[in-house]
């Protein structure tokens, strides 16, 4: 009975695990899971992006995917723009108002080879006499556009140029940027003339 | 109690260390979530939903309908579909690259628009649809989701944390003993449908295990005029559904309202952080 706690005594003081040091592969294992780990996170976490969900991986992963969007989606966008922006006085149809805003749809101004009259027009405003489709108008019109971003301000356009019979070219976002560099600051278009000036 | 101290410091620093993960972290991650804007559109998403519908999330809550729904759509991966949409002027060197490797069939104009490829990745749908525009063609390549949920047309995308903006509380719901209802809405958007399916979910789905909420409608005598908002209920359906004669079966305003709240669930339109090609009417051209 008295040997017994001496022996355990003993032992506890001579345990060969109290000296002993870690082995090396402890730490090599911590280390390669971590690596492992950081690697995993690097890869799939997308840097904790409130905007990225898996199975996207990155942001980068995530821009790739973007639809572009075809030529469908962005006469659909125009159309929605112009119903909206647009439609209240030259009608969802484009037939225009009598005596507030003349007709879209067959206008010479829309269906013009080069469409920097129909941009520069929503960009800058316009008031004097025009002449559309052998009528004269003198209404005015506020810069609509000018608040659009250039493309969707090209997809409106666009949608116009090409719906309800018109046979114009559709509108880059290009075009318009350069259109709007030109009228920046200018005061609203004066009639055929003021287009004319802007032409030079 | 020699360690007191040390066991109040040492239970303070775990709990710190959950409320921080499980509390603080998806507060900084999502905490100032707002609304977007739909890809290739300028609509705000998602819109707040209509007082009753607001009122219907709580009839939601109260009936425990997150108990076998969830509102969450879970997405493995995407992939694309390749459409040509025009030949172009010289539909024969057009031909000759898609027969090379991309079409295994003679397109005609008339074909238009065609599938040629389906469920291939965005980096070789870029490729084939730049060889077919070098062409003088043009094709357009649509994203879509893909996974368990959208292949059972619970969704046409994964959910994002936008969609519970308006949602308090959110009802995310953990077991799929019915389907999930994050976009039954756009599914199902016939109130009446909600409506009867509410009534007698059984005539609808043969041995649905979903309790009838009856008690969500009320039998009252039919005045001299039939209420406007009684309930529809086909001649078809067995007697005991049918309300005796002279009387008619009226949804209550919790049975308005949590109708109101299922159809306002649609979280399928399509977002920069769960991006897919949503469907376009038909162009201009055709509506003519």
């Amino acid at each position: 009975m008295s040997d017994e706690p001496k022996t355990i005594s003993t032992n506890e003081q001579t345990s060969p695990a109290e000296r002993k040091t870690a082995p090396i592969w402890i730490f090599a294992l911590a280390l390669i899971l971590l690596f492992g780990g950081g690697v995993y996170f690097d890869q799939y976490s997308g840097w904790f992006n409130p905007q990225v969900y898996s199975p996207y991986e990155n942001t980068d992963q995530l821009e790739a995917w973007q639809p572009k969007s075809g030529e469908a989606a962005v006469m659909a966008h125009g159309k929605q723009l112009y119903e909206s922006v647009c439609g209240t006085c030259h009608n969802a149809d484009g037939s225009g108002k009598p005596g507030q805003a003349p007709p879209l749809a067959g206008s010479e101004w829309v269906n013009a080879k080069s469409p920097n009259d129909v941009i520069s027009i929503p960009l800058d405003g316009l008031s004097g006499e025009i002449h559309v489709k052998g009528e004269t108008w003198n209404a005015s019109m506020a810069a609509m556009g000018a608040g659009l971003s250039d493309s969707d301000l090209a997809a409106v356009i666009s949608y116009v140029r090409t719906s309800w019979g018109n046979k114009g070219k559709p509108v880059m976002p290009d075009d318009v940027k350069a259109i709007r560099a030109k009228v920046a600051g200018k005061p609203p278009i004066n009639g055929e003339q003021g287009l004319k000036a802007l032409e030079k | 109690m020699k360690n007191g101290f040390s066991i109040f410091i040492a239970a303070v620093l775990l709990l710190g260390i959950s409320w921080c993960a499980f509390v603080l972290a998806p507060v900084i991650q999502l905490g100032d979530e707002k609304q977007t804007v739909m890809i290739n559109s300028t609509d705000i998403y998602p819109v707040q939903r209509t007082g009753a519908a607001t009122l219907g999330l709580q009839v939601y809550r109260a009936n425990g309908c997150a108990a076998c729904h969830t509102e969450q759509i879970q997405q493995n991966g995407m992939a694309c579909d390749l459409i040509v949409t025009s030949l172009g002027k010289n539909s024969s060197a057009l031909q000759k690259v898609l027969a090379g490797s991309l079409s295994d069939s003679f397109l005609t104009t008339n074909d238009l628009p065609k599938t040629i490829r389906h469920g291939i990745s965005m980096e070789i749908a870029s490729s084939m649809s730049d060889k077919i525009t070098a062409a003088g063609g043009k094709a357009e390549v649509h994203v879509y989701a893909t996974g368990a949920d959208i292949e059972r047309g619970w969704g046409l995308r994964r959910s994002v944390a936008e969609d519970f903006l308006w949602d308090s509380p959110v009802q995310l719901g953990a077991n799929r003993i019915g389907p999930d209802l994050a976009d039954v809405g756009a599914r199902l958007g016939d109130l009446n449908w909600q409506l009867q399916h509410l009534y007698a979910p059984q005539m609808f789905v043969k041995g649905s295990v979903m309790p009838p909420f009856r008690y969500l409608f009320v039998k009252q005598k039919k005045g001299a005029v039939p209420s406007a908002d009684a309930l529809q209920i086909p001649p078809g359906w067995p007697k005991d559904l049918q309300p005796p004669g002279g009387y008619e079966i009226v949804p209550t305003e919790d049975a308005k309202n949590l109708a109101a709240y299922l159809l306002s669930l649609r979280a399928e339109v399509p977002l920069h952080d769960a991006p897919y090609t949503p469907a376009v009417a038909a162009p201009t051209e055709k509506s003519k």
